[in-house]
């Protein structure tokens, strides 16, 4: 199941990247881009909650410090989103 | 028609080039301050000259701590070779080390003004006033004329980005191999060079995902293969030295505290930088040095809040931060934009017109935001004029230096550097380099340098001890064995940067008997404790 889940999220980063990877090498599109920076915003910030789910030892929950790299992973996203609609332009 | 803007533009452009070369001006007078001073300035200088003798003799730093000398390196090899030749010539000395960083940083600001000259309209002014720039950083001014690798690290790194930016895009062969090269060279002249190399593969693999796998391929076996060769020469020492030994804690207070710093005095070019960012994101292609920026800017600054760092490890931010707010203005001025849907909705041309006001001001806010000078003896009058008065002071006596910097001396306290040294100081130095002559016993020394002008042997690294001490990896008995044993005739410490059962045998075996005040910091000499039994040994 997580598997699965895991396929569904990078399968689409795996394949932008892969048609960019064509004969002529012209680079990564904003789209492509954007659906990167989406993808590696989300595994980040489910990453970084996952920290408190993996080491339950530790004190004090969230601390400021992981707090600010769920803000950035955040910010990421909201990036990423925003290349989407901007297509075939060269990023 | 001719622009009315333009005599103003001018004029206010002249009066930025001028702050930014008074900037330069103490920068040079620092340096040559600190060239002549033959002891550490900044903590850890003297084991940097001790690396280059080392390698001198064809010797790796990188030894076993456990015995005498229980000495090593903590650092890649690259900056200790270069200075090595001038070993050869003049003996172990600071004063070439601290000439190659001041020439690295001066190599940084051509490449610098090189880079927004040629990608950023071919506006001369802007280009000067760029390189000039980063000269004029606090956090450039701290480091630059150092003994410390940070400098010419960030040296290597420009050059790689400026030829690449240049070579990559044309499939330039012969000139991605020369970036890639310098690439390497930065890696192993400071660790933190990944930062730079993570941002140039992924920028190589936005515009070419296929050659940046090759360059990947070719630059990771270059690397690996000079990393295999230093930990088999070493004896695995390398590994445990460089890398197990580099892992250490994080101060978020302190990385906020650096991070705030960081664009409270770099701000006026941090936000220009940060807007030719969301330009090429949205409107127009990454160039190599925004995602250089962004990287530098965000993993370096979570570098700096790691226990020994600081500002200078947000130096490259700086240079990446200079050449973009250079193209942005040269941009901006020249009204030189790719043509965007996004772009045609902003009133270019009004924008221009402001930028001729705009530009210089910012340069002119960003020499006062980075201004420092000493504010006594042929300053004084300036430092009136200016309405500055000292604001740093030492822990010990508050009533110096007479040195005025508007980073008010870094967050945290740890790095007090930036003032000049006088007389007194050199006097302090030989004051200790004659306790050394006293004794023919060898000498435990923090700093390395008075046991190197007295022509000893260096005698431990603190901070390595220390380190290695917290990573399980330093038992330290033998050194310990020394201490309780009497077998230094003196110890002078400073930070006390040893790790706490060495401290708790100095303290039992020798006793603390005079205080030298040098370079901002009590040199504390210890001698042998009169009577004292040794303990059984551990």
């Amino acid at each position: 199941m997580v598997i699965l889940c895991w396929q569904r999220f990078t399968a689409p980063a795996a394949e932008s990247i892969l048609r960019a990877m064509n004969a002529d090498d012209t680079g990564i599109s904003k789209q492509q881009l954007g659906m990167i920076l989406l993808v590696g915003g989300i595994v980040g910030f489910c990453a970084i909650l996952s920290v408190d789910i993996m080491d339950v030892g530790r004190e004090g929950g969230i601390g400021p410090a992981q707090t600010l790299a769920l803000i950035a992973m955040a910010l990421v996203v909201v990036v990423g989103l925003t290349l989407l609609p901007l297509g075939d332009a060269p990023a | 028609m001719r622009n009315p803007g333009l005599p103003l533009h001018r004029a206010l452009m002249l009066c930025a080039t001028i702050a930014l070369l008074f900037a330069c001006l103490v920068y040079t007078l620092y340096a040559a301050n600190l060239i002549a001073f033959p002891y550490d300035y900044d903590q850890g200088e003297g084991f940097e000259v001790q690396d280059s003798a080392l390698l001198s003799q064809f010797t790796l730093p990188y030894l076993d701590t456990e015995t005498y000398p229980f000495y090593s390196s903590n650092y890649p090899p690259l900056f200790h070779v270069m200075a090595a030749p001038f070993v050869w010539f003049f003996g172990p000395a600071y004063w070439y080390g601290r000439l190659l960083g001041f020439a690295a940083s001066l190599l940084i600001a051509a490449a610098i003004a090189h880079a927004v000259y040629r990608d950023g309209h071919q506006n001369r002014w802007i280009a000067l006033l760029a390189g000039l720039a980063f000269i004029s950083s606090n956090f450039v001014y701290h480091i630059g004329p150092l003994f410390r690798q940070t400098i010419m690290m960030v040296a290597f790194e420009t050059l790689a980005v400026v030829v690449l930016a240049r070579a990559f895009p044309r499939g330039d062969k012969r000139g991605i191999t020369l970036a890639l090269f310098f690439l390497l060279c930065a890696g192993y002249t400071k660790q933190l060079a990944a930062i730079t190399a993570l941002a140039v593969i992924l920028w190589m693999f936005l515009r070419g995902p296929r050659r940046a796998l090759i360059c990947t391929l070719g630059f990771g076996l270059a690397g690996g293969l000079v990393f295999l060769w230093l930990n088999l020469a070493s004896g695995g020492q390398w590994w445990t030295q460089a890398i197990v030994a580099n892992v250490n804690d994080f101060f978020y207070d302190q990385a906020v505290g650096l991070f705030r710093l960081w664009f409270g005095l770099h701000g006026f070019l941090l936000v220009p930088a940060a807007l030719l960012v969301v330009v090429e994101l949205y409107a127009d292609r990454l160039s190599i040095y925004s995602i250089w920026f962004l990287a530098t800017a965000a993993l370096g600054g979570i570098s700096a809040g790691t226990w020994g760092a600081g500002d200078s490890y947000l130096v490259t931010s700086i240079a990446a931060a200079c050449m973009l707010s250079g193209i942005f203005f040269s941009r901006m001025l020249a009204n030189a934009w790719r043509p965007s849907r996004i772009l045609q909705v902003l009133p270019l041309a009004r924008i221009a017109s402001v930028s001729l006001l705009l530009a210089p001001i910012l340069y002119l806010g960003y020499a006062r935001a980075t201004l420092k000078m000493p504010t006594t003896g042929e300053f004084a009058p300036l430092a009136d004029l200016l309405g500055i008065e000292r604001n740093v002071s030492f822990h010990t006596r508050q009533d110096e230096p007479g040195f005025y910097d508007s980073a008010s001396w870094i967050a945290g306290g740890y790095a007090r550097i930036g003032y000049f040294l006088t007389e007194a100081d050199h006097a302090a130095g030989a004051q200790i380099v004659a306790q050394i002559q006293q004794t023919d016993k060898p000498v435990l020394s923090e700093d390395a340098g008075f046991a190197i002008a007295a022509g000893r042997d260096v005698v431990t690294n603190p901070t390595q001890l220390r380190n290695l001490y917290l990573a399980g990896q330093f038992a330290g008995d033998e050194l310990a064995r020394m201490i309780e044993y009497q077998e230094f005739g003196l110890i002078i410490l400073r930070a006390q940067f040893f790790p706490p059962h060495i401290l708790e045998a100095m303290g039992q075996a020798y006793v603390h008997n005079e205080t030298v005040f040098m370079n901002g910091f009590d040199y504390l000499l210890l001698f042998p404790r009169p009577g004292y039994e040794p303990r059984a040994a551990s």
